[in-house]
């Protein structure tokens, strides 16, 4: 096969067993792959009512066929697997360098089952795949682990690896590669660590093969010169990377502070991406064939939160920083470094970290549950030492690890937890920005921004700008959006390339380099299917429409401040209209007749 | 009026913000003037074609000027105008 | 006046695609193992560094090269490798100083870069100009301003 390489690996981790089988074209053709063919595996072999941390649940990790390429900006995969934080599909999706080295192994995916009785790794070198003792690996951070891993098997070797945090199960804990990449949200690394899985190390010598170079060179030199020339993916992200967005969001008062109690933060700027550059920037970082640059490498020297690394993105600046009234960006740098290291997402760590504040405002967390840590708004150093507890599984950490919905819920107010399907919310505020608040709530992996990104229309004013605060037409652009989506992520691209191409030149590259056409009416139907696919196995999980909803905070309690003042989200009008559009019964479950157009089964 | 600069259009003007003693009727009048000061290296950020460039993001007062009237959104000296230039997402 | 590739690591992105313009151009398939140009990135420190063939004026590799598959051409005084006189001794591994003559296995040959006979990807797709074809005699004037504006700084007070 051209692009996809063909082969999928299989390994048991209960009985050992290591094996490897065909791809079947069609089913790569009709998801092509990553998030898309990852969800397809885990409908025809995980049943869905399955405990997220037992042996029967699976975990997926999948490039796409565009994966180690030269097209832009192409080179992630995706993680699927049943969420430990959700119970819902969970599909993280990282960059890096880790996604291509195992195309160049012989693999199109690895699928883990079972569980191993004591901790392992997963060693594969191209066909040579073995699984072997990290007893000695057990309790290493994510730096230490990958060092560690390169000693003993390739000084070449890309790792993907778990933490501490990981192997505590902490309920958020993700999983990592290339140090400072993360398969981030919904608890993928506590499903890995339940297998007794600490990393897979990767060293590939093969190859990826085009069925059309000199179609896929055009397609893909129009494609890189689209991108180059567009503002954000050209220059923008280069320069200040996401966290450019906080005073965008700012401003425009959907820049949700104190828990989401508001939409303002007055020392906003200080947290921004033109600080960062300004004052922790070393250089921008690519992932495999990226063209845009947006990674941060920072370093702090501030000797009370000293460290070096990636980040932070502008989820995680805002999520440390305004969520938590905190406008100390070497702290929240610190504790961005500290999710990487100990392997932990830091939207969901960020969110339950305000939530907690909230809640020791209220008295219904104390300092005696704190073990004596003030977590009051804007206390920057206990912000950063919870973390650390949590990522170490100590003290109040413990707590923590649970996530902001059980943890609200234990101190009976689930309704602070701002969460969607147990999935904390993401640094956009859906009082101030409609469609966005539509996505959150109908996400399939719970609250995610990337999964249908209309702050790009709604704020950005990309490819069009439409009014953030109107509810006509959303329901229209939310799907769209998440179609294009789905379907991008299952090629291995970047959503970052859409400044600058779409549909047209995503189907017009993955043809050339697969050989199988598809137009841009395939492609986006591709991003249906698995759109569907991923809602069927979240309703037989148990989910039902009651879980697309918002926190009673964004649907009663108006901004307080700036210039959204007084707005709340407009979710339950919206919710019918997208419902009919997807083609849904008015319990957001699939007609018959959708399901057959996209070729599903009921 | 307060005029804010974010993101590259700080390194061309060289501030945050500046205080805009000057009375401008419209958006186009203040985009104008302030091109006349700092030069086509401001322009290019803002302007396309004459016309407000689809991407830049400019708020008065909190809304954005893609829904008031665009370089004829009309201003008062009372108002804050907020420049960012197209480089954002994520 | 002769081209170079100059190597400007302080803008490199570590993001490879220098290697799969390398080894699509060359081999016909996307493969970093089999490239000319090879990226060496620090994951900690996220410094990354792409290495290739100096094209010495005295070159190791030609002097140990029994067969003379290595020589150097005397127009664009670029060393060139002419797999078919190739034995495969691998002297040519041993002697370069910097490691970029490489033994690909799979394909059983020396991979050195030739500059694309003067046009090379790498130089092409570099998103950063981490990699520029420049002349070798003016190569370094960029980065010599950019340093000489300190002392500018410095001394206009």
């Amino acid at each position: 096969m051209d692009g996809w390489i063909g082969k999928v690996l299989r390994v048991n981790l209960s009985t050992d067993k290591v094996s490897t089988e065909a791809l079947d074209p069609g089913l790569a053709k009709d998801y092509i792959g990553a998030r898309g063919l990852g969800t397809k595996i885990m409908t025809d072999e995980v049943d869905p009512k399955v405990d997220p941390l037992s042996p029967e649940n699976k975990l997926i990790f999948m490039p796409g066929p565009l994966t180690g390429t030269f097209a832009p900006s192409a080179g992630r995969y995706t993680v699927v697997t049943k969420g430990a934080l959700t119970g819902a599909i969970a599909s993280a999706n990282s960059g890096g360098t880790w996604g291509p080295a195992l195309k160049f192994a012989g693999y199109d995916a690895v699928i883990i089952e079972g569980a191993a009785p004591k901790p392992v790794y997963l060693w594969i070198k191209n066909a040579k795949v073995e699984i072997r003792d990290a007893s000695h690996l057990w309790g290493k951070d994510v730096p230490e682990t990958s060092d560690a891993i390169r000693a003993e098997t390739d000084d070449d070797a890309k790792i993907a690896c778990i933490g501490p945090a990981g192997e505590n199960r902490v309920l958020f804990a993700c999983i990592m590669n290339d140090l400072h990449r993360a398969a981030g949200r919904s608890g993928v690394g506590a499903v890995m660590g339940s297998k007794n899985l600490k990393a897979i190390a990767v060293v590939g010598t093969g190859a990826v093969t085009c069925a059309d170079p000199k179609a896929f060179e055009s397609a893909v030199v129009k494609a890189r010169d689209k991108i180059h020339k567009h503002p954000v993916g050209g220059t923008g992200l280069r320069l200040y990377g996401t966290d450019v967005l906080t005073n965008i969001l700012n401003q425009i008062g959907g820049y949700p502070t104190k828990n989401y109690q508001d939409g303002h933060f007055p020392t906003a700027d200080k947290l921004g991406g033109e600080t960062l550059a300004a004052t922790l920037l070393q250089r921008p970082k690519g992932c495999f064939s990226c063209i845009i640059s947006c990674g941060r490498v920072t370093k702090v020297t501030n000797p009370k939160y000293a460290g070096e690394g990636e980040g932070p993105e502008y989820e995680t600046s805002w999520g440390f920083g305004g969520d938590c009234c905190i406008d100390d960006l070497d702290a929240v740098t610190k504790a961005n470094y500290l999710c990487n290291e100990y392997g932990m997402d830091a939207i969901s760590m960020a969110v339950t970290v305000a939530c907690a504040m909230e809640l020791y405002e209220m008295g219904l967390i104390t300092k005696e549950d704190t073990g004596g840590i003030a977590l009051e708004w804007g206390n920057a150093e206990a912000m950063v030492e919870v973390t650390r507890l949590t990522g170490i599984g100590e003290g109040f950490g413990k707590k923590l690890a649970l996530g902001s919905y059980r943890l609200a819920e234990s101190c009976g107010h689930p309704e602070l937890s701002m969460t969607v399907k147990k999935q904390e919310i993401p640094a956009y505020d859906a009082r101030a920005v409609q469609g966005i608040g539509l996505n959150f709530a109908t996400a399939n992996c719970g609250a995610a921004h990337v999964r249908g990104y209309t702050i790009a229309p709604e704020v950005l004013g990309n490819p069009v700008k439409v009014d953030k605060d109107t509810i006509e037409g959303k329901p229209a652009l939310v799907i769209l959006f998440q179609n294009l989506t789905a379907a991008l992520d299952a090629t291995g691209a970047c959503l970052f390339t859409t400044f600058g191409i779409g549909a047209d030149e995503l189907a017009e590259m993955l043809g050339a380099v697969t050989g199988v056409g598809y137009t841009s009416e395939d492609f986006m139907k591709c991003g249906d299917r698995i759109w569907n696919l991923e809602r069927q196995w979240n309703l037989n999980a148990g989910l039902t429409a009651n879980d697309d909803t918002l926190p009673p905070r964004l649907l009663k309690e108006p901004i307080k401040t700036g210039a959204s003042k007084g707005r709340l989200s407009r979710l339950p009008e919206m919710l019918p209209e997208y419902y009919e559009l997807r083609g849904w019964d008015k319990n957001g479950v699939p007609t018959a007749s959708k399901l057959g157009e996209l070729g599903l089964t009921a | 009026m307060m005029v804010q600069y974010f993101a590259l259009l700080r390194d061309v003007t060289g501030k945050k913000e500046e205080d805009w003693r000057q009375p401008e009727a419209t958006l186009g009048d203040l985009l104008h003037a302030l091109v006349a000061k700092y030069g086509r290296a401001f322009e290019r950020w803002v302007l396309k074609d004459g016309d407000l460039w689809n991407l830049v993001i400019i708020l008065v007062n909190g809304r954005d000027v893609r829904h008031l009237q665009r370089l004829a959104t009309p201003l008062a000296p009372t108002d804050t105008v907020v420049i960012f230039p197209p480089v954002g997402g994520g | 006046m002769a081209s170079m590739l100059m190597i400007n690591a302080d803008k490199c992105t570590g993001c490879h695609n220098c290697e799969l313009a390398c080894s699509m151009g060359h081999e016909g398939v996307f493969r970093p193992s089999a490239t000319r140009v090879h990226v060496y990135t620090w994951e900690r420190e996220g410094f990354s560094v792409p290495m290739m063939c100096q094209h010495c004026r005295d070159a190791p590799c030609i002097t140990v090269c029994t067969p003379h598959a290595l020589t150097r051409d005397p127009v664009t005084g670029w060393v060139n490798l002419d797999n078919g006189k190739c034995i495969g001794c691998k002297m040519c591994v041993q002697a370069c100083p910097f490691g970029n003559a490489v033994w690909d296995e799979e394909t059983v040959k020396i991979l050195k870069c030739d500059n694309c006979g003067g046009d090379p990807a790498c130089a092409k797709v570099c998103p950063t100009h981490a990699l520029e074809w420049v002349d070798d005699v003016t190569a370094t004037r960029a980065r010599k301003r950019a340093f000489s504006e300190k002392f500018k700084h410095a001394f206009s007070e």
